[in-house]
């Protein structure tokens, strides 16, 4: 780019230029839109409850704990959401899997989503993507105690958000085949 | 228990080193020439013998290509997968033994007669591929010399192309029924 | 401790000029400057293994990198870490590192605090060159208390290390070779060890963890608290983990505290006791026959009514009090003064009668001392460590590991004399390293001591001077030594005299001699004399007031020695100061402003005596459990059922709480402030780490509240107020340094004692003590203390019920093939007071014709033990028994 920062000698106005001022040029430039939409009018606010907008790909709307292919959680409870989380919207308790020796999961998980401002952090701080933003954004209640939201509800907005499920980790890549698995024979943590 | 059956040259072991330890090679070796293979009673019992806790003697054990911690076959072949085989292809040779024997490194044939394993560089670089079997060395390795090795062994317990290994002293002949 | 000022030198590291002492290493250096020089497999306390190849710097006309942690520091070298070379090699190093690392940080309880972690992200890039397939090894089960995951090692081997150099256990061992190498136990079995803990503090990544809080917490979540161990008189700093209100973890800093860091299983696994469920949330008062919960007004003012009501119908000595040891010098300076001053008795005990007093009384007595005149760092400095009567490293695994360090590390000599076999098993054993073992028979302590004197003072190995400014003294001892004959020596105790002579210039070639007294000598007949005769022998060396040189007797509880000092006991007030020192009276009476009682106290058992012969009508017991303690010889229970008051703080219902009117919920260290003094006299900080549990409160605050509800307030607003007053009873007690200042021997008690002191008893001191005949079977059987457990309070832990749950006898191996006795089988122990069935443990370590059991679990098994009362010190002895055995099949 080659900007002449020079400052010019004032110009003796043109033709065009007288020409400009006289039919309202710039202002007819600035008022373009609005013309235009002047001529071809057509209403553009949605009757919202009976039509709906299509919302983009990366919408980020209500958050939701997914599933394997298999129907097990995702979720490993790494606690990393939480400490993702700018606004303290999630607590996780994580524990041993009971039976499933050596496996970890998330015993229980909260988001309280009166807090959350949707920035989608917890989301990219997941290491297993068992967290996924849905498109839903209808969570007007009466009761601000029902966004409190437990691992189940969450659990069940995955899975009426995400029908198409990845299957399982350990199944993806040889090297991730002992990420996170339970061996059998070994004895349960004591409590 | 080796202490009850080989009293004497435990001694004689012993004797040969000021620090206890350094006799736990030739200790392990004794155990293995007794059961073919070392025990874990083995282990416990040098450990006993040389002071040591018994996970000090399993790491010995554990480290080193020649002593064995499961049972063995008649012949041992181990095939050196060091890099200067490797380069003039063990791979080849590890893969022809397998193929012959249906077997896979760390296994034994079901006859109880040959077990394969890849071990460290057995210092034979220049005659590579090599492998030892039992205490003989076989190198320059190729398929039909596999082929005859292999023959020779099952038929005659020996085979005229082993080469070694070379010691220096040479070890005294072995005394009859010894 | 070095004698002269070292050799210093003077290197650039980054610029940056330092001068270290010669022999330092450059990773050292470089951490004086402020430069982290990255590194797995090196660490202070360790050998230099040079392993990781993290650490590599770039040194000025060296050819190629070299490594930090083993190259020590050299006159004008120029180092620099953070060249380009260095940072490629960094590069590659993690490269090779991350090649088998599996990536599962999310799920690794060592994420947030991992080595690998952070050096990864400072020096690699954030995408891998690797595709191939990862290591992988075969998952074992390892051990309740631990959990491998051998995919995350990266074979820096500090663990190894670590269980060898510092714990002298080698539980742990390199299995394989290359990068197929992996740490394991024994073959297929698992870990079976001391359970120190060590090295999951060590392991700088997550390979290996503790599995009692695993998955539990993240690092980020946990709140810490600095506080004081409370498991025996070693007095190890431990930080306490918790999340919420939820204890998580222990662990203790490199360089934290007296214990540098290291802990034992006790200190590792042992924190929940404090959270058991078992634990008393409310205040229970006796109504109709049974407890019953109450509030603590209720129960305050209940017990207020009665004490007023006692002490008006009888005097103030009808009221004892009874202390356990194991309370911060708060609770029990508020205790005594609550007795003394409230209620007006000296008539209190503590559980530091238990024995610890016979040290105290014999330290007193020869150096005026009634602390160590040593701290651990002259254990870990001495030439020459005598060790008597002690397991040490089962009793007090921290002095224990200086003691390793003093011989490990610095070749000291170490003489032990115990009953203990040097064998090689799962526990480390001292013994193993002692240059001279004397297996000592339990009550052949005071003998074996004598041969050794005898050995002294016969090997002409008695200091010049001392024969010229005591010669009464060396005379005495002479004549009353020659008396005795070596053969008739030899034939009581089984040891050769070859081997006391060999001795007796092994101490007294020593420049630096500490002599380590246990409970094996303390806790039995006839401890005070020989812990006086140990002071005697190290007179007789000239040794007494080195430098460096001393005795210390070991505490089994964490606060026996404050229990003592604050006075918590029958002889002493808070100093301790005996009871008819005029002039402590007096300070003592301008703090408190009033007068203290002049009544003598009495001990434990001569307050069960008094409540059985009905003269003793109210107790408070603080934490002690009589009942379940002493055996029925004792009569503990049918005195304390004919209290008309008894009150018990507890955090547990036991057996005496069971049986009291009232019953006050405490709260345990891991609730309160406070301060503990461990053996070697250090006062030390206790810190809240969690909410009390239910309704419990500290003790100090239920005399506090007791106190003005009968009268004569005593308030206080926090710990630290008392600490402040203890202060001007005892002047300087407890300015909480790292370090102590062990108190110097008073000369003028020395040569009191040389001229005239040592006379009273010399005579009984040095005799021969016949062996006590008793009708009883053929076996010693000793109650011992076993290293995963600390008195009963760690029976409520669930760490430590995983490695230890019930009471077992240890055998020698040719007792037990003797008696057809195999390991886990049933053996019933009878003598003429009981017989009790128990499973037979199988032990190289415990010698022949003695038995060990676990004084932890006790319970049927006390009723065998021997009753004796001291009847000078009023010490009751109950750790021994003559037993016969017989298989059960």
């Amino acid at each position: 780019m080659n900007v002449a920062v020079t400052t010019q000698p004032k110009r003796k106005p043109s033709f065009g230029d007288w020409l400009k001022t006289l039919t309202f040029y710039e202002l007819l430039v600035g008022m373009k839109a609005t013309l235009t939409h002047l001529l071809n009018y057509k209403p553009i606010t949605l009757q919202y409850p009976h039509e709906k907008r299509l919302l983009p790909d990366n919408y980020r709307g209500m958050l939701a704990l997914l599933r394997y292919d298999d129907g097990t959680e995702k979720c490993v409870g790494c606690d990393l959401c939480e400490a993702a989380c700018p606004s303290r919207v999630i607590r996780v308790v994580s524990g041993e899997v009971p039976g499933e020796p050596t496996k970890r999961y998330s015993k229980e998980y909260y988001m309280d989503m009166t807090r959350c401002l949707f920035c989608g952090l917890c989301v990219d701080a997941c290491p297993v993507d068992a967290l996924g933003m849905t498109r839903e954004f209808e969570w007007a209640v009466y009761d601000k105690r029902q966004l409190h939201l437990n691992k189940q509800q969450l659990l069940a907005i995955g899975d009426r958000s995400f029908p198409v499920r990845e299957k399982r980790l350990e199944l993806q890549h040889p090297n991730v085949a002992f990420f996170n698995v339970t061996f059998k024979h070994l004895p349960q943590k004591e409590n | 228990m080796l202490k009850e059956t080989h009293k004497a040259e435990i001694d004689d072991i012993l004797s040969r080193y000021p620090v206890k330890r350094s006799a736990l090679l030739p200790l392990l070796y004794l155990a293995q020439r007794e059961q073919g293979y070392i025990t874990e009673a083995a282990m416990q019992e040098i450990a006993g013998l040389l002071k040591l806790t018994p996970p000090q003697v399993y790491e010995t054990a554990t480290f080193y290509t020649m002593l064995n911690l499961k049972p063995v076959g008649k012949f041992h072949l181990q095939v050196c997968k060091s890099l200067m085989c490797a380069l003039v292809g063990s791979d080849t040779v590890i893969g022809w033994i397998s193929a012959k024997l249906g077997i896979k490194p760390g296994e034994t044939t079901p006859d109880r007669l040959f077990t394969l394993s890849i071990v460290e560089c057995l210092a034979a670089c220049g005659t590579g591929p090599m492998m030892q079997v039992n205490d003989d060395y076989y190198e320059r390795l190729t398929e039909e010399k596999l082929d005859r090795i292999l023959a020779d062994l099952r038929q005659t317990g020996t085979c005229s192309l082993k080469t070694g290994p070379f010691m220096w002293p040479e070890p005294a002949p072995a005394k009859p029924g010894a | 401790m070095p004698d002269q000022k070292p050799e210093t030198v003077r290197l650039t590291i980054d610029g940056t000029t330092v001068a270290v002492p010669k022999g330092t290493l450059v990773i050292e250096a470089a951490r004086r400057v402020g430069v982290m020089i990255p590194h797995f497999c090196y660490h202070p306390k360790l050998k230099p293994d040079a392993n990781c190849r993290m650490c590599l710097v770039e040194v000025e006309k060296m050819p190629k990198l070299q490594t930090a942690c083993s190259t020590p520091v050299a006159e004008g070298m120029a180092v620099r870490t953070a060249t380009t070379t260095v940072d490629d090699a960094h590069k590659s190093v993690l490269e090779f590192i991350l090649a088998n690392h599996p990536l599962d940080c999310p799920v690794c309880d060592q994420g947030g605090k991992c080595d690998l972690q952070d050096f990864s992200h400072q020096y690699t890039p954030t995408t891998s060159r690797f595709t191939e397939t990862k290591r992988i090894f075969q998952k074992e089960y390892f051990s309740p208390l631990i959990e491998t995951q051998m995919n995350r090692c990266v074979q820096c081997l500090r663990c190894v290390r670590y269980c060898d150099e510092i714990m002298d256990v080698k539980a742990l061992a390199p299995v394989g070779r290359g990068t197929m190498t992996e740490i394991k136990h024994f073959g297929p079995h698992e870990l079976d060890c001391e359970f120190c803990g060590g090295c999951i503090q060590i392991c700088p990544v997550g390979a290996i963890t503790s599995r009692l809080s695993m998955y539990e917490y993240r690092p980020w979540m946990l709140k810490r608290a600095d506080t004081i161990c409370t498991f025996c008189g070693d007095g190890c700093r431990i930080t306490v983990q918790t999340k919420g209100n939820e204890l998580i973890e222990v662990n203790s800093a490199h360089g934290a505290g007296r214990n540098n860091g290291d802990l034992c299983a006790r200190g590792f696994f042992g924190f929940h006791a404090s959270s058991d469920a078992d634990r008393l949330t409310h205040p229970l008062i006796r109504r109709e026959g049974k407890l019953v919960e109450a509030t603590w007004e209720d129960a305050l003012e209940y017990v207020a009514e009665q004490a007023l009501r006692l002490k008006l119908a009888h005097s103030a000595d009808a009221f004892g009090g009874l202390i356990t040891s194991r309370c911060t010098n708060e609770d029990l300076y508020v205790f005594q003064k609550f007795m003394r001053q409230v209620i007006g008795t000296n008539r209190i005990d503590s559980s530091a009668r238990y024995g610890h007093l016979n040290g105290v009384q014999a330290l007193r007595r020869v150096q005026g001392t009634h602390r160590w005149t040593i701290a651990f760092e002259d254990i870990v400095a001495a030439n020459a460590l005598l060790l008597v009567g002690t397991n040490i490293t089962e009793t007090s695994p921290i002095t224990g590991l200086k003691v390793k360090e003093a011989v490990k590390k610095r070749q000291a000599s170490l003489v032990t004399m115990e009953a203990l076999q040097p064998a090689i098993d799962t526990l480390s054993n001292i013994t193993n390293l002692a240059l001279q073992h004397f297996p000592t028979h339990p009550a052949q302590f005071g003998n074996t001591v004598l041969g050794l004197t005898k050995a002294v003072i016969e090997g002409n190995l008695v200091d010049a001077t001392l024969a010229q400014q005591a010669p009464a003294f060396v005379q005495r001892l002479t004549s009353a030594l020659q008396g005795i004959s070596w053969e008739n020596l030899e034939a009581v105790t089984g040891q050769t005299r070859t081997q006391w002579t060999e001795t007796a210039k092994i101490l007294a070639g020593a420049n630096r001699l500490v002599i380590l007294v246990g409970n094996g000598v303390l806790r039995h007949p006839g401890g005070d004399a020989t812990v006086t005769n140990l002071l005697d022998l190290l007179i007789l060396l000239g040794k007494l007031d080195k430098p460096g040189c001393g005795l210390g007797p070991l505490a089994e509880e964490n606060n026996d020695q404050g229990a003592v000092e604050m006075g918590a006991v029958a002889e002493f007030f808070p100093g301790p100061a005996p009871l008819d020192d005029q002039p402590v009276r007096d300070r003592i009476a301008t703090v408190w402003r009033e007068e203290l009682p002049r009544t003598p106290g009495a001990s434990l058992t001569e307050m069960l005596a008094a409540a059985n012969k009905g003269s003793l009508k109210a107790l408070f017991v603080v934490g002690e459990n009589p009942v379940g303690t002493l055996p029925a010889e004792a009569q503990a229970a049918e005195a304390l059922g004919k209290l008309d008051l008894l009150v018990c703080q507890e955090l547990f219902l036991t057996e005496t709480a069971a049986m009291a009117h009232v019953v006050l919920p405490a709260c345990s260290y891991m609730e309160k402030d406070g301060t503990f003094t461990n053996s070697e006299g250090h006062v030390q900080g206790v810190r809240q780490a969690i909410n009390p549990v239910g309704d419990s409160r500290p003790d100090w605050e239920m005399f506090s509240a007791l106190s003005v509800l009968m009268g004569s307030p005593l308030e206080y607003g926090d710990a630290r107020e008392i600490l402040k007053e203890i202060r001007t009873v005892i002047p300087g007690y407890g300015l909480l340094g790292p370090t102590p200042t062990p108190p110097k021997v008073d000369q003028a008690v020395l040569s009191g004692y040389l001229t005239q002191g040592f006379a009273g008893d010399a005579a009984t001191r040095y005799a021969v003590s016949q062996p006590r005949q008793t009708g009883d079977g053929s076996f010693t059987l000793m109650f011992v203390q076993t290293l995963f457990h600390s008195g009963k309070l760690s029976t409520h832990s669930k760490g430590l019920l995983q490695l230890q749950q019930e009471g077992f006898l240890s055998i020698n191996p040719e007792d037990a093939a003797r008696l057809d006795l195999a390991d886990g089988g049933q053996v019933k122990v009878s003598n003429s007071r009981g017989a009790i069935t128990t499973t037979v443990k199988i032990r190289e370590r415990v010698p022949a014709g003695l038995l060990w059991f676990p004084e932890h679990f006790d319970g049927e098994a006390k009723q065998l033990a021997e009753w004796t009362i001291d009847p000078r010190t009023q010490i009751p002895y109950f750790k021994l028994a003559h037993v016969s055995l017989a298989k059960v099949s």
